[in-house]
């Protein structure tokens, strides 16, 4: 082959390479293949520079090997590049179901205690717990309900077969509120605590009466507290539970270990009081959610806080009575009936 | 209490619209209940006298009646059996209104009727509509009714029992004109002027606990007839008027102004009244009829011979009140409270009477009752002559006087309150007041300090007024253990499908029994609401079987229950109350079969791997022994350990409490744990809760699958903890457990995964070769294991 002949077929290669790639969907492979591959043009081409005079072979080597770098980095770009998946097929019916999983719930008090723990958790308020057999001086005494005084009826109590050390039944605790005796007979003020739990009371179960449900009790003792940060403070909350829009209103009334004392009701979040029928509120648009008022200078006293230098307020609440409200509940025995039907839909 | 609004007003110089005291009772802190409006809705119906009553002459169950409205007389059908001639009725003529109904002119079986004589619901003033209205033969004939049945509203207002000062007409009134400015009428005193010559008797006190006891003995007595008015009340506040004067203006005078009275026949009575305390055994009947047997902490008025009364709860039947008594003695007393709340707690008795002098009756309404019992029963017996007023006094005038800190009253409230307001409203209450020293009034025996007028000014200012602020500092919230522990429990449970529940504490003695739990050291109400609540439950294992029952027979298939609580029983006779973390699990794994997978049962490793995973916040929980409980299978159960106490166990239930319980499942496991002492070991600081990673090798690890056979009498326990000493061993992971034909019986196949990896380098196969030879050695001199 002669150095002319041999250039000649080197321009053919490139003018064909030219060609080739013009066209987008031929495959990189295929090009690598045909030019460069161990059978390719332009490699069997490189093969008979042996064939051409011996002074020619460095310029054309060096015609042919610029040709195949290009050939090459072409190739490489390619390749690097993305050009699409093949494609694979299955026959399936993908609306085929999904495993349902058992939907594993905490129970709807819990959540609640849970929600109304982080709000006041946020307030600076610490949880501290109490026994459910408690002793009728911190259920009673120690609270300012005096021996043979009407306001024991209030919370009717079961009595059990021991004795403590006073001579006195053991008793069910009727309220959270003795975790209030026994908080401030363990700390010094200040004194930020709530304190959930359950409560007996001797009264028959049924929609909205049980002899066992929870409370959770709320108390801050400092120099200098009034009425005013208890409302701040219970308004924070209930904004907290039912969102910005919900009110409270206080009223007067009676607990007595606390003094002045208040019934707290919240604005009805359901019908925003515009509705006669509501389920919720009865068109009264409030609802009662706490008992609330000033610690009892007695209860201090009993704490022995001198009741001119540190005052507190505290306030209690039903669990049950915001879970039902929460969950659109209407019965409370639904909540101590534990029907997975009911507790897998709360999740 | 129920109250009567024109009741109410009648204390009062104006009449405020019924809205108005409604709203300002509840400002006042009393709940309100039950508004019913009383009255006659309608209109033209007069009273009237049926003159004469024949029968209808179509008809054997009607009649036709002449009826006079006093200016005409109209002829009428009726259908009631009970009209007759001479009776004054409530008469509805063509044209009257009842209600949203118009009466028109009707014929009824061939008889024109020119009107209707009314039942008590026809004309909006009573639930009776079986037979016509028959009204008070007093009645003045041609009168609209609504001039007898006025436009009234009756409701229930719940008084606190720190409010016994607000249990009657009087004194709502006397609180509204408090704190909103209305003039009360003044309540007058028996003066001793009416009393005529001198009469032999004697009242003395024998014990503290009557504090004045006042006696007045009326003879004479011939008109024993209620006045309507005084009925109609009574009957509008839910009482029962036994249209006997002496007992309904007793409860009048009651519900009027607070003070309970009493009459006596004077007849029954030997010439004195001594009130004392009550001999052990004596015994009284009583008017509800029952005999009670007094104790020496019951308090009687009694004459020389007998106790005539309960003081302060209830009559003795003998002295009582009867259609032939002429000459009475009224008792007007007061007792201390709680020697009558006692009294009433001993007889389980309760009356108005009563539940007044428990909460406390003010000392001085002795003299305003007497004024007002006397007045009322002498104004109908002009005739009747008082002939004794004794009134004992077994107490001393003390007014409680407080000073007056404005300044703190201002911090309790929380509000910047005029010193004028505060006084305005002591004022009130207190003629005396110097604006230094309030004086409470004698009714008021729970305003004790200056906590008390606190309330009283913030009422007056308004509880709606009280602002909203605060200037708490900020404070650092002690972590709970129990609170954050629960929530990772119940976080780790999530992954296999587990349900909190929550249960009443209380179960009956028959399930304790039943569970295999001793009733002796169970704790027992004495006051139980039934037998199924009588204990506390010394475990949750019986709740936790009544949901699961409850939920099988529901159709539910899938059951993994947790419950956090707690459980009680008697240790050295005194409670001890522990709370505990419990569950069971029974049933299917999934509650819904899914179309690609085998339905799988809840067996002993699911649970245990349930329970595994659940407790892996817990470093030193290790899984021990077989567990020794009544109702578990030891041979499928594990004792749970925390270092080396025994934190709890779990297994399979037996299935005689299964069958017992009326459970339709076999495989039931149940898991109990000491929550307590969880939390004592729980390490809470967030560092301590964090699992560091344990740094990876960069080579490649060494992987060999070994299978040997080895005798059953060695638990995997035992063969896995021999692999503690070798080498480089990053994992040992058993992969397949075989028994059965291929093997010889006693003995099974094990088969480990051994995965080896060093920090160095990545081991030859020489290597590897050489430490798995070095393990089957071991295990066959440790086990006698052979290679299978």
């Amino acid at each position: 082959m002669t150095s002319n002949e041999w250039l000649n077929e080197l321009s053919k290669i490139e003018e064909k390479f030219e060609e080739a790639i013009k066209n987008e969907d031929v495959a990189v492979e295929e090009i690598e293949d045909l030019f460069v591959g161990r059978k390719g043009l332009l490699s069997l081409l490189l093969k008979k520079l042996g064939e051409v005079a011996v002074e020619d072979r460095k310029i054309l080597g060096k015609k042919g090997n610029e040709l195949k770098e290009r050939i090459l980095s072409y190739v490489k770009s390619r390749k690097d590049s993305f050009s699409g998946f093949k494609s694979y097929s299955f026959d399936i019916d993908i609306t085929l179901p999904p495993k349902s999983l058992n939907n594993s719930t905490e129970h709807p008090l819990t959540i609640t205690l849970n929600r109304i723990i982080d709000s006041f958790q946020k307030l600076g308020f610490s949880i501290e717990w109490g026994p459910l057999i408690e002793e009728d001086y911190y259920n009673f005494e120690a609270l300012n309900f005096k021996q043979d005084h009407p306001a024991r009826d209030m919370q009717d109590t079961f009595y059990l077969d021991l004795v403590d050390d006073k001579g006195k039944n053991y008793i069910l605790r009727t309220h959270t509120s003795p975790v209030q005796i026994r908080s401030m007979l363990k700390y010094k003020p200040p004194l930020r605590i709530i304190s959930p739990g359950k409560v007996f009371r001797s009264e028959a179960i049924d929609a909205t009466h049980s002899f066992v449900f929870n409370q959770i009790e709320g108390f801050y003792v400092d120099k200098n507290v009034s009425m005013a940060d208890l409302k701040w403070t219970l308004e924070s909350f209930i904004k907290d539970l039912f969102g910005n829009k919900a009110m409270i209103r206080f009223s007067p009334s009676y607990f007595p270990f606390v003094e002045p004392g208040a019934q707290v009701e919240v604005s009805c979040v359901f019908c925003g009081g515009r509705d006669k029928n509501c389920r919720v509120c009865h068109g009264k648009g409030w609802i009662e959610m706490l008992g609330a008022g000033i610690i009892h200078p007695n209860v201090l006293k009993n704490c022995n806080y001198d009741p001119y230098l540190f005052s507190g307020f505290a306030f209690g609440a039903g669990i049950e009575r915001f879970t039902m409200l929460l969950f659109g509940i209407d019965d409370l025995r639904l909540l101590y009936e534990n029907d997975l039907r009911i507790l897998r839909q709360i999740y | 209490m129920k109250v009567l609004y024109s009741w109410l007003c009648d204390w009062l110089d104006e009449k405020p619209d019924f809205d108005t005291i409604l709203n300002n009772l509840v400002k006042l802190g009393f709940s309100i209940d039950e508004i019913n409006y009383t009255g006659s809705d309608t209109e033209g119906v007069v009273t009237a006298k049926v003159l004469k009553k024949e029968r209808h002459p179509n008809a054997d169950r009607l009649s036709v009646c002449e009826v006079s409205d006093g200016s005409e007389v109209y002829r009428v059908v009726c259908g009631a059996k009970n009209v007759d001639a001479g009776q004054i009725v409530p008469f509805a003529k063509v044209g009257a209104r009842l209600g949203r109904e118009v009466l028109k002119k009707v014929k009824i079986r061939g008889v024109e009727s020119n009107g209707m004589i009314c039942s008590a619901k026809e004309i909006g003033v009573g639930d009776d509509c079986d037979g016509i209205m028959v009204l008070d033969e007093r009645t003045p004939i041609g009168i609209d009714v609504k001039e007898i049945f006025k436009p009234d509203y009756v409701f229930e207002v719940e008084i606190t029992p720190n409010l016994g000062y607000c249990l009657s007409h009087y004194a709502l009134s006397r609180e509204l004109s408090i704190f909103f400015g209305y003039k009360l009428k003044e309540i007058k005193p028996f003066s001793f002027d009416r009393i005529n010559g001198n009469y032999n008797f004697n009242i003395e006190i024998k014990t503290g606990n009557c504090l004045r006891y006042a006696g007045i003995i009326i003879k004479g007595i011939e008109n024993k007839k209620t006045p309507l008015y005084i009925s109609q009340r009574l009957k509008k506040i839910g009482l029962n008027p036994k249209n006997n004067l002496l007992v309904d203006v007793s409860n009048y005078v009651m519900f009027d102004i607070g003070q309970p009275t009493h009459c006596f026949d004077l007849s029954n009575i030997d010439d004195s009244i001594i009130v004392r305390m009550a001999e052990k055994g004596e015994k009284i009947k009583a008017l509800d009829l029952n005999e009670y047997e007094l104790s020496d902490e019951v308090m009687v008025i009694a004459d020389n011979k007998k106790p005539l009364a309960v003081a302060g709860v209830i009559g003795g039947y003998y002295s009582s009140i009867n259609d032939n008594t002429r000459d009475i003695l009224i008792e007007i007393a007061n007792f201390n409270p709680s020697s009558v709340r006692k009294a009433s707690k001993i007889l389980n008795v309760k009356t108005d009477s009563s539940y007044r002098f428990e909460r406390g009756v003010d000392i001085n309404l002795v003299d305003f009752a007497a004024y007002r019992m006397i007045e009322l029963i002498k104004s109908l017996n002009p005739s009747s002559d008082i002939l004794y007023y004794g009134d004992v006094k077994n107490f001393t005038v003390e007014r409680r006087a407080i000073d007056v800190d404005v300044e703190r009253i201002k911090s309790i409230i929380g509000m910047e309150i005029d010193k004028k307001k505060v006084d305005e409203i002591l004022e009130r209450m207190d003629r005396d007041y110097d604006g230094k020293k309030f004086n409470v009034p004698s009714y008021r025996m729970d305003i004790e300090n200056l906590w008390d007028i606190a309330e009283e000014v913030a009422k007056f200012n308004g509880y709606d007024n009280i602002s909203s602020r605060t200037t708490m500092p900020v404070e650092r919230v002690r972590e709970d253990k129990y609170h954050i522990l629960k929530g990772r429990i119940l976080n780790r449970l999530k992954v296999f499908g587990f349900n909190e529940v929550i249960n009443y504490d209380l179960v009956s003695e028959k399930e304790i029994v039943k569970s295999g739990f001793s009733i002796d050291n169970a704790i027992k109400l004495i006051n139980p609401l039934s037998k199924e609540y009588e204990y506390l439950r010394p475990s949750m294992l019986m709740s936790l079987l009544k949901n699961l029952r409850y939920n099988i027979n529901r159709g539910v298939k899938s059951i993994k229950l947790v419950e956090f609580g707690s459980i009680f029983r008697k240790e050295n006779a005194k409670p001890y109350e522990n709370r505990r973390l419990s569950g069971l699990l029974g049933g299917m794994i999934d509650e819904s079969e899914w179309w690609m997978e085998k339905e799988r049962e809840i067996d002993f490793f699911y649970t245990k791997t349930s329970l595994n995973y659940m407790l892996s916040d817990f470093n030193e929980i290790k899984f021990g022994d077989k567990a020794d409980e009544r109702h578990i299978i030891k041979d499928l159960s594990i004792n749970i350990y925390l270092a080396n106490k025994r934190a709890g166990y779990f297994g399979l239930l037996n299935p005689d409490l299964l069958d017992s319980f009326d459970v339709k499942l076999k495989n039931v496991f149940y898991f109990d744990i000491d929550l307590d002492l969880l939390i004592s070991s729980f390490k809470i600081e967030f560092h301590s809760l964090i699992k560091k990673p344990v740094p990876l090798s960069p080579f490649q690890y060494g992987v060999r699958d070994l299978s040997f056979i080895v005798d059953k009498k060695y638990s995997y326990d035992e063969i896995y903890r021999s692999f503690n000493k070798v080498e480089d061993l990053f994992e040992a992971r058993l992969i397949d457990v075989y028994e059965g034909e291929k093997i010889e019986t006693g003995k099974r196949s094990l088969t480990f995964r051994f995965i080896f990896s060093s920090m160095k380098k990545t081991f030859t196969d020489e290597e590897l070769n050489s430490k798995i030879e070095n393990i089957v050695k071991d295990l066959n001199k440790t086990f006698g294991a052979k290679l299978r």
